[in-house]
């Protein structure tokens, strides 16, 4: 089997295999569980339109899938490192760079893994309203990018700064910043810093991408640009991450 | 040679950790490196696995650049590092098959269990990684290191932890490889103890530099360091002493003599004993690498 695989392989196991990992998707899953009960008895009492309770879990989703994301990629390598299972890996006839691709492949699964787990829930809210697909596609495909590019970043941070705590504390402090939006008060989103900072902010081109589709029913063509953002903030994070690795000392 | 270096430098952030370092390995060879804590060893280990490009000097190691051909040497070499870790999760059998799989070598998984029973781990055991004792996890990474059958093993500290028993299996598998199969050892200790049962030749190295480097026996030998027994002798004794021993005191029936470090100890008790002698105890009380080692690093722990 390929190196690229077998790290990836080694990555998923970590998340599905060991104590730690099964916790984190626990606790994500009872937060998820919380969160859906309290939309749904909102929708009964119809407080809360489906499309607008589709909308908050998609958005949910994704910061979670954010917040697992750094907590994966903060311990790649400085987590490895601290654990004394770098040394080992460096040893081995694998490159850097197949390193981190497989670091990011597990990524790739842990976001999987984030998004089948998630599955349920937006079908639990989502089944009686008109938008269950777009919300299940639209997911994958602006939530996927946004993702990943914090599991990214948590991986380049994790080579650079060499110990978990300060990679995780900075990555989660980015996290906060992207995901900001969803804190922010309609006013403040329409003032002049606020709307490039939705503009460029690859979490900001998700939820509004979300709101766009699910509440407002606009066609995916409408999304072209704040797709391009997530992508580019997914390719400069994983260029980011690649760097940060081959460049990294033991 | 499975390694050569002269005059290795290495800089880090400005400064000078290795200034001068020369070591030499040849097939079936257990070089001991030796030296203070903050001396350079492990610096010095990292530069023949390649995982830093040394500044100056000239580094081959199995005939390869380290630098250019890292991959051609990481698949030659096998490492156990001082705080060696794995992936807690996994048992020693899925890891190491996962290992082999790496080196690209998963025809070899069959091996696994003969392995593990090699370094005195029990094959059957699928306990998790996380439940073994520190000794257990030594072994575990002397099974990891030599998953690709290598030419030269680098070893550091791969006894700590270790009972009496364990040291001596460990020692004894070290011993098969080298005088069996021919494999290089590099190995890095504070034991001493494991260097005299271990190791031909020596390197000392302080402050980034090579301060001695080469066979036990001849360095011993140069440098004067007596080796320092204790015997217990009954009845009268002739007064002439063979050539090699030197008498040091004595008292009562306690004879202090010295042994040249050249001298093979099981000549000189045969020569003793045939000059009439009538040893009935031995007791070995220093000297030797020990008062060399302390000697030559005199000063204290390095500065880096």
């Amino acid at each position: 089997m390929n190196p690229i695989a077998l790290i990836a392989r080694k990555e998923a196991g970590e998340l599905l295999l060991s104590t730690r990992g099964l916790a984190w998707l626990l606790a994500l899953a009872v937060i998820m569980s919380v969160l859906s009960l309290l939309l749904v008895s909102n929708t009964e009492l119809s407080l809360l339109d489906n499309a607008q309770v589709v909308y908050m879990v998609m958005g949910t989703v994704t910061a979670l899938g954010g917040l697992l994301a750094v907590v994966l990629g903060s311990d790649t390598i400085a987590g490895e490192r601290e654990r004394g299972s770098l040394l080992p890996l460096l040893l081995a006839p694998v490159t850097p760079s197949q390193i981190v691709f497989g670091k990011m492949g597990g990524q790739v699964v842990g976001w999987s893994v984030m998004y089948l787990l998630s599955l349920p829930y937006v079908w639990a809210v989502g089944s009686s309203g008109q938008n269950l697909v777009q919300s299940v596609v639209y997911l994958a495909l602006l939530g996927t990018p946004v993702v990943l590019g914090f599991g990214f970043l948590g991986i380049a941070l994790s080579a650079r700064l060499r110990n978990v705590r300060s990679a995780l504390l900075t990555s989660l402090i980015m996290l906060m910043l992207m995901t900001s939006p969803l804190l922010l008060g309609p006013s403040l989103r329409q003032s002049t810093i606020g709307k490039w900072f939705d503009a460029l902010n690859p979490f900001s081109a998700a939820v509004n991408t979300f709101d766009s589709v699910v509440i407002d029913s606009q066609p995916l063509g409408m999304q072209t640009t704040r797709l391009v953002v997530a992508l580019i903030w997914l390719a400069a994070m994983a260029a980011l991450a690649v760097r940060s690795v081959r460049k990294m000392e033991i | 040679m499975l390694i050569e270096i002269r005059g290795l430098k290495l800089n880090l952030g400005g400064s000078p950790i290795l200034r001068n370092v020369n070591l030499a390995l040849e097939k079936g060879q257990i070089l001991g490196l030796l030296g203070p804590n903050g001396a350079g060893k492990s610096t010095t280990i990292s530069v023949i696995t390649a995982l830093r490009a040394p500044t100056a000097g000239n580094v081959r190691v199995l005939g390869l650049d380290p630098v250019a051909e890292t991959l051609q040497l990481h698949r030659r070499i096998g490492a156990l590092a001082e705080d060696s870790g794995f992936y807690d999760w996994m048992n020693a059998s899925s890891y190491l098959q996962w290992m082999a799989s790496l080196y690209g070598l998963g025809a070899r998984k069959a091996e696994i269990p003969a392995l593990l029973h090699r370094v005195g781990l029990d094959a059957r055991n699928q306990g998790a990684i996380a439940t073994y004792s520190r000794g257990m996890r030594q072994r575990l990474g002397l099974a990891r290191a030599l998953i690709n059958r290598p030419e030269l093993l680098i070893l550091d500290e791969p006894t700590n932890g270790l009972d009496p028993r364990g040291r001596r299996e460990i020692h004894d598998v070290l011993l098969n490889l080298s005088a069996q199969h021919g494999v290089g050892i590099l190995l890095c200790t504070h034991l001493l103890d494991d260097v005299e049962r271990l190791c031909t030749r020596i390197g000392i190295i302080a402050h980034g530099e090579t301060l001695l480097e080469g066979s036990i026996a001849d360095i011993l030998s140069t440098q004067g360091a007596a080796v320092r027994y204790r015997l217990r002798v009954a009845g009268d004794q002739p007064s002439t002493l063979p050539n090699g021993v030197t008498l040091l005191a004595r008292a009562g029936e306690w004879w202090h003599v010295g042994l040249g470090g050249s001298g093979d100890p099981a000549n000189a008790w045969r020569s003793l004993i045939d000059a009439g002698w009538r040893i009935e105890e031995i007791h070995r009380e220093g000297g030797g690498l020990e008062d060399l080692y302390m000697s030559v690093t005199e000063g204290g722990e390095a500065s880096i």
